[in-house]
């Protein structure tokens, strides 16, 4: 277990989950409408008599910034654990989603993940899997911190979590 | 960790979505039908809408596949399956063509089908409205139905 808080492991699981989510965010970005479709096939928060369009359509036009974002965040190492948090977040609600279109019959043909026009991968079996296996990457970095770099020499200054210095009292050599 | 960064980074992407939206330049109307290109000339009707055109004697035109039509349909509705729309459309064809008032329908909001199915009637030069709220508005608002394969 002790490899997984080694600090280059959380360094790189950073950067190829912060990939993952950039990637899936640019697709979305540029084709808002294709996406709201996809939005509407899962048929989870309408378009429907009672939510109309603007839940949906919030969403479709809302969602790859925050992928962005967090991809962005978890790439550049700032804020990773709340990033990797938020990707959970997001992938738990990937999950949900796919698991209700299975669950209820719904045929979503191309699931949004990567692509949202022309041909897609399915939602199914297989993404969920997939979604699974980042989902644990990202509540690793978000729960299981990494250990400090290198332990500090006897009677150096340690740094605390919160970036304070201070000196360890009564063993100072003289 | 600190909670409060999670909720930060949700909300930062929540704006810079809703702004990019709004002034990027491909945004889309927050309220209208993505199903629905820009400029694109469908006109959309609600059940009451279309019961009105079918006691006027309106054609209506079943989207869905063709197993859900058996299963129950508008009285008179022909079936035109977004899944097998050229053969379906060959064996309609004349008759679509002599009909002024044509409405599409498939299953709800989710589904997609019907304007599938307009946009191609539209290419061919037959203009067919959409009952968008689809087979279960028809039915929550306890309009006639039909099962079976007759129309």
């Amino acid at each position: 277990m002790k490899a997984l808080r080694h600090p280059a492991l959380h360094w790189l699981l950073g950067i190829a989950l912060g990939a993952v989510f950039i990637y899936a965010s640019i697709d979305k970005i540029e084709q808002p409408r294709e996406f709201a479709r996809i939005v509407y096939h899962y048929r989870l928060i309408g378009p429907s008599a009672a939510l109309g369009f603007v839940p949906a359509n919030t969403l479709a036009v809302t969602l790859p910034w925050v992928e962005a974002l967090t991809g962005l965040l978890l790439i550049v190492g700032v804020w990773r654990r709340e990033a990797a948090l938020t990707a959970a977040f997001l992938l738990v609600t990937f999950l949900v989603a796919v698991g209700w279109a299975l669950a209820h019959g719904i045929d979503v043909e191309n699931c949004g993940c990567f692509r949202v026009s022309g041909e897609g991968r399915a939602a199914g079996t297989k993404l969920i899997l997939q979604d699974l296996g980042l989902l644990a990457v990202a509540l690793l970095l978000a729960f299981v911190p990494p250990r400090a770099r290198e332990a500090a020499p006897a009677g150096a200054p340690v740094p605390l979590p919160q970036g304070k210095l201070v000196v360890p009292t009564g063993t100072h050599p003289r | 960790m600190r909670l409060w960064r999670a909720v930060v980074i949700v909300a930062a992407g929540a704006v810079l979505g809703l702004a990019w939206n709004a002034f990027g330049g491909r945004g889309i109307a927050l309220s209208g039908n993505a199903y629905i290109k820009p400029g694109e000339d469908i006109v959309e009707i609600d059940a009451a809408e279309a019961k009105k055109r079918l006691d006027k004697g309106a054609l209506f035109l079943d989207a869905r596949p063709v197993a859900f039509y058996g299963m129950g349909h508008i009285p008179g509705a022909l079936p035109l399956p977004e899944d097998d729309f050229d053969r379906a459309f060959a064996g309609l064809e004349p008759r679509l063509r002599n009909t002024l008032d044509i409405v599409v329908y498939c299953s709800g909001y989710g589904c997609e089908a019907s304007h599938i199915v307009a946009r191609k009637l539209r290419e061919k030069g037959i203009h067919a409205a959409i009952l968008h709220e689809g087979w279960p508005a028809w039915t929550d608002a306890g309009y006639p139905t039909k099962e079976g394969k007759e129309p």
